[in-house]
């Protein structure tokens, strides 16, 4: 059950990069040279495949990950983490887009987060490509694709802060069930 | 802690949809099928006025609002579902237009609670304030927003209700439940 197993992103098979090779990267994403990626600085370096930008929200939630001072950016030593994050995401993408679409369709949808230890029921997948494909094409890209598994995480997360004993089971109020669903949805 | 009212029952008086005037509007974006989905119930709503001089209601809203009564799991809404869905959101209507005294198809904060009050929902001050975070811009909320707001209230609290077997305020969601109903709602 995801619930019971760590649910992470790819298993480490890349070494970490060596530092001249991101502090390059750093530099061409850093466009004003202020020392601190922005979120538009990064969205633009991002591709999602579909010629669009990239999905705004995900790089909100992906700046705000590893942005420890609150600034609204990340500087060199919290790009490691990005670079990381956004590596990591790219193997698992590739991993399940088996067709090599560059989409992940339901099923393929299917089979990545049932890898994850998720259990959920066949007609929810095709809720879930609604709600988070923003091409309309019925299969989610890759900023898309992330963001869904990132609001799936955040849901677990706030489900687990509740359930002291870990046996999946939450007893809530209405009021603590409203805000723990309005507070990541 | 209240539980809301859900506002008027279903109109008597039409014996056959047929002579009901939203059947031609519904009847002629359904189809064969007699059902619409999120996109269809978007053009529907359009068409028949009930934005008013609003804006047209957003796709994720009507996705929301197919999930709101979607008993059959269907993903998609038929007549009678639609029927139930109008007079919902006519009743919303009516209370939002009424706050919005100045037209500017936005009303403030203190006016949400009203109209959340007025509807049976007697939240404390953070339970509001989460719900406001999330369906406010700017501190005013917007014509759509306050309806996808409350067709996810509704939904969720019926969630919730349905898992509150002993009627006491408290309901029990096994994980993979609370993932679905969540995400779905």
């Amino acid at each position: 059950m995801a619930y019971h197993s760590p649910y992470r992103a790819a298993p480490q098979i890349n070494a970490p990069p060596d530092q001249g090779f991101l502090w390059n990267i750093f530099q061409r994403v850093d466009k004003d040279r202020s020392g601190v990626i922005s979120d538009s600085e990064l969205q633009q370096a991002l591709s999602n495949g579909t010629w669009t930008p990239f999905n705004p929200v995900t790089v909100r939630s992906i700046i705000s990950m590893f942005d420890r001072e609150n600034k609204g950016g990340v500087n060199f030593n919290e790009f490691a983490g990005v670079w990381k994050y956004i590596t990591d995401w790219q193997n698992i993408f590739r991993t399940y887009d088996r067709d090599n679409s560059g989409f992940i369709d339901k099923n393929e949808l299917k089979q990545a987060l049932t890898g994850f230890g998720y259990r959920l029921s066949d007609q929810f997948y095709g809720t879930l490509i609604e709600k988070f494909d923003r091409q309309r094409k019925g299969q989610v890209a890759f900023d898309d694709f992330i963001q869904c598994c990132i609001v799936l995480q955040r849901l677990t997360d706030v489900f687990r802060r509740y359930d002291t004993d870990q046996d999946g089971w939450i007893q809530v109020s209405y009021e603590q069930y409203l805000s723990m669903v309005f507070n990541v949805v | 802690m209240a539980y809301p009212g859900y506002g008027a029952p279903p109109q008597a008086g039409y014996a056959m949809g047929q002579q009901d005037p939203l059947y031609g509007f519904f009847s002629s974006v359904a189809g064969q099928d007699g059902q619409i989905s999120a996109e269809e119930l978007q053009r529907c709503l359009t068409q028949c006025g009930m934005s008013g001089s609003y804006k047209p209601f957003n796709l994720e809203t009507c996705r929301l609002m197919i999930n709101m009564l979607d008993r059959d799991m269907s993903g998609s809404m038929g007549f009678n579902e639609f029927k139930e869905l109008s007079s919902a959101l006519n009743g919303w209507k009516q209370n939002f237009v009424t706050m919005d005294r100045d037209r500017s198809g936005t009303i403030d904060a203190q006016e949400m609670q009203q109209a959340l009050s007025s509807m049976g929902y007697n939240f404390s001050p953070q339970a509001l304030g989460v719900v406001l975070r999330r369906h406010s811009t700017l501190g005013r909320i917007a014509f759509d927003d306050y309806v996808a707001c409350c067709v996810r209230l509704r939904s969720l609290t019926d969630h919730f209700r349905r898992r509150d077997s002993s009627q006491q305020g408290t309901a029990a969601f096994q994980y993979d439940d609370f993932i679905q109903v969540t995400m779905s709602s």
